[in-house]
């Protein structure tokens, strides 16, 4: 039965082996204007440890809780309503306009973006498109529709007796909604902002085009180092740092996340 | 050692089927989309047609295609690379391409001087990195590199981000230094970023920016600029009348190590030939590397198109490739923290 095995230790050999060239690489010396890498250093670190690139991880880590943030506010009363409706028909229209995004690719997504928010359908009062709040509208709006099905999945799963037995008690609805539902659906609200975190630390395609060069995030700033620069060992060195900070900051996250569910 | 294990398991297990495919074939390497759609049609049928050899490509970005070479060094998965001059450097510094024998290329003869770029690269096609722009919304005339840092051009003009050694020469330029001394222009430049609304990663997205009015002034690829002119987008290409244009040579090299040097040479030889070169300078829109080729009589005289030693001498700037490769890590470095952010 051991070669059941075989398919997860091929996976996780190559992921070995990807995970294991990109630190090999990080420690190899950059020569300018050459593939070909020098000796052992530590040069590649101590260079990403300026303003520059550590300004791009802040930025990253800021957007990623910004957009967790609104992505929760935005979401939640669409999940409560899909969750809740009697009514099949808009269950089924909210279903399928959360679906809809699915099905047209990001990049497809991020241009119609560019449109809106380039004041070429709507003039903003504040430049919107090439900023971070433009960055942290496309984010979020990429992100809503998996933390709307989570949400709904959670809240569905919330007995509706308990909020009539509270609302029967003389609580109000904010107070129902406050000390009784929200509560009580706290495993989507945890899930859901635990996986936009996450991915949205790792957002390429959305800062790259409404960010208009001048926002980036950690991905955006691998790629140009190894991709623009040619520089694959300052590369590696920021991706190993960023997988540093991920891994930190989701087992901070999950740390926090068993503390609340222990409870007071 | 584990990479190394896995990679080349991986290897093994897609490279017989990648040879079996490619053994009677000629392999050529070049970017995807319209480039690709041009050497097929206008290199590879002719080679076909007169050799019987059938080509094949294997497309993508500079960069993927760069590494895939590295990977497969030795044994190339391909028989010639198109790149940039530049990048090709990088090649050269692997090991990755073969010295050319000029004598299996009499074609290279009637060639530019500035088209053979090294021992191991020729050129292909040029174009050149200029200033565009919308007439219709930018009212006053642009003529020269300087109108860029006009008060009345703030906010409206785009650059690449991936690679700004362009502007960053022509400032050196225009404060009487060169790419190698690039910093004499570094106070110029940063003069010039209020004026920058957007920079641009690909080329997709510089011709998007200039659609949508959102960045009517660009430092654009001239290639570009005809294409947006073919789809009615009524933009202008500047030839500057203080410094030149700053060039890009499309080189084509054959891969070191090749078992089919022999038709790689031939397809190089043919796509330096003056009929082919007109064929390709027609197709892109890009200067032909062949002074003998024909070029419709709308293009004399445009950015990018170079016919005479003359017009490459007083029209065309060319950074040096190896300086460039050199300091790109070092000009993207400082143009970012100083003019980006």
């Amino acid at each position: 039965m051991r070669w059941l095995l075989t398919p997860a230790v091929l996976v996780v050999a190559v992921f070995a082996a990807a995970l294991s060239a990109l630190l090999r690489y990080s420690v190899l010396e950059f020569v300018p204007g050459s593939l070909v890498t020098g000796g052992l250093t530590v040069a590649n670190f101590t260079g990403i440890m300026s303003r520059q690139y550590l300004g791009a991880v802040w930025d990253t880590v800021l957007l990623s809780a910004a957009t967790t943030a609104l992505t929760l506010v935005a979401s939640y009363p669409v999940a409560y309503v899909l969750a809740r409706t009697p009514s099949a028909r808009v269950r089924s229209a909210l279903l399928v306009l959360t679906l809809a995004p699915f099905f047209t690719g990001a990049i497809v997504r991020t241009y119609a973006w560019v449109l809106v928010l380039g004041n070429t359908v709507v003039t903003w009062p504040i430049p919107m498109l090439f900023t971070p709040r433009g960055v942290l509208v496309g984010l979020v709006h990429f992100s809503m529709p998996t933390m709307i099905l989570l949400l709904a999945a959670a809240i569905s799963h919330v007995d509706p007796v308990y909020e009539r037995a509270a609302a029967s008690l003389g609580a109000s609805p904010a107070r129902v909604f406050r000390r009784v539902t929200l509560p009580l659906s706290m495993p989507g609200v945890v899930s859901g902002s635990v996986i936009v975190f996450a991915w949205t630390l790792s957002a390429f395609a959305t800062p790259e085009l409404l960010g208009g060069g001048r926002v980036k995030m950690i991905a955006n700033v691998v790629r140009d180092l190894a991709l623009d620069s040619f520089n694959w060992p300052g590369g590696a060195a920021f991706a190993v740092m960023a997988l540093v900070v991920t891994l930190g900051l989701l087992a901070g996250v999950g740390r926090l996340t068993a503390i609340a569910d222990r409870g007071p | 050692m584990l990479a190394r294990l896995v990679v080349a398991s991986l290897l093994a297990l897609c490279l017989p089927v990648a040879t079996a495919h490619a053994q009677s074939s000629l392999v050529v390497s070049v970017w995807g989309g319209n480039w690709k759609d041009t050497v097929e049609r206008v290199i590879g049928k002719a080679f076909t047609a007169k050799t019987g050899t059938p080509v094949e490509f294997e497309v993508g970005g500079t960069i993927d295609r760069l590494a895939k070479a590295r990977v497969a060094k030795g044994s190339p998965l391909v028989d010639i690379t198109f790149t940039t001059s530049h990048v090709g450097r990088l090649y050269i510094s692997d090991g990755l391409f073969a010295p050319l024998d000029m004598a299996k290329l009499p074609n290279a003869k009637e060639a530019a001087r500035e088209a053979v770029r090294s021992e191991y690269q020729v050129g292909g096609w040029s174009y050149v990195y200029t200033i565009v722009y919308r007439p219709d919304l930018v009212k006053e005339e642009i003529t020269k590199w300087s109108d860029l840092w006009k008060p009345s051009l703030k906010g409206k003009i785009a650059m690449p981000d991936f690679d700004p050694s362009h502007i960053i020469t022509i400032a050196a330029l225009m404060e009487g230094g060169n790419e190698a001394t690039w910093q004499k222009g570094q106070e110029r430049l940063k003069a010039l970023k209020p004026s920058i609304v957007a920079f641009y990663s690909t080329d997709a997205q510089s011709q998007d920016l200039m659609k949508t009015g959102q960045a009517p002034v660009q430092v654009m690829l001239s290639v570009n600029a005809y294409h947006l002119q073919e789809q009615g987008i009524a933009v202008k290409l500047v030839q500057p009348k203080d410094y030149p244009g700053v060039v890009g040579i499309d080189c084509m090299s054959v891969m070191a190590g090749t078992t089919k040097a022999d038709a790689a040479y031939q397809f190089i030889n043919l796509a330096l030939s003056k009929e082919i070169q007109t064929e390709l300078a027609k197709a892109l829109k890009a200067g032909p590397v062949n002074g003998g080729a024909t070029v419709p009589a709308a293009f004399h005289g445009q950015p990018g198109i170079f016919l005479t030693p003359a017009e490459w001498k007083e029209r065309a700037y060319i950074v040096n490739d190896e300086v460039r490769a050199k300091n790109l890590p070092a000009w993207r470095e400082w143009f970012t923290a100083n003019i980006v952010k």
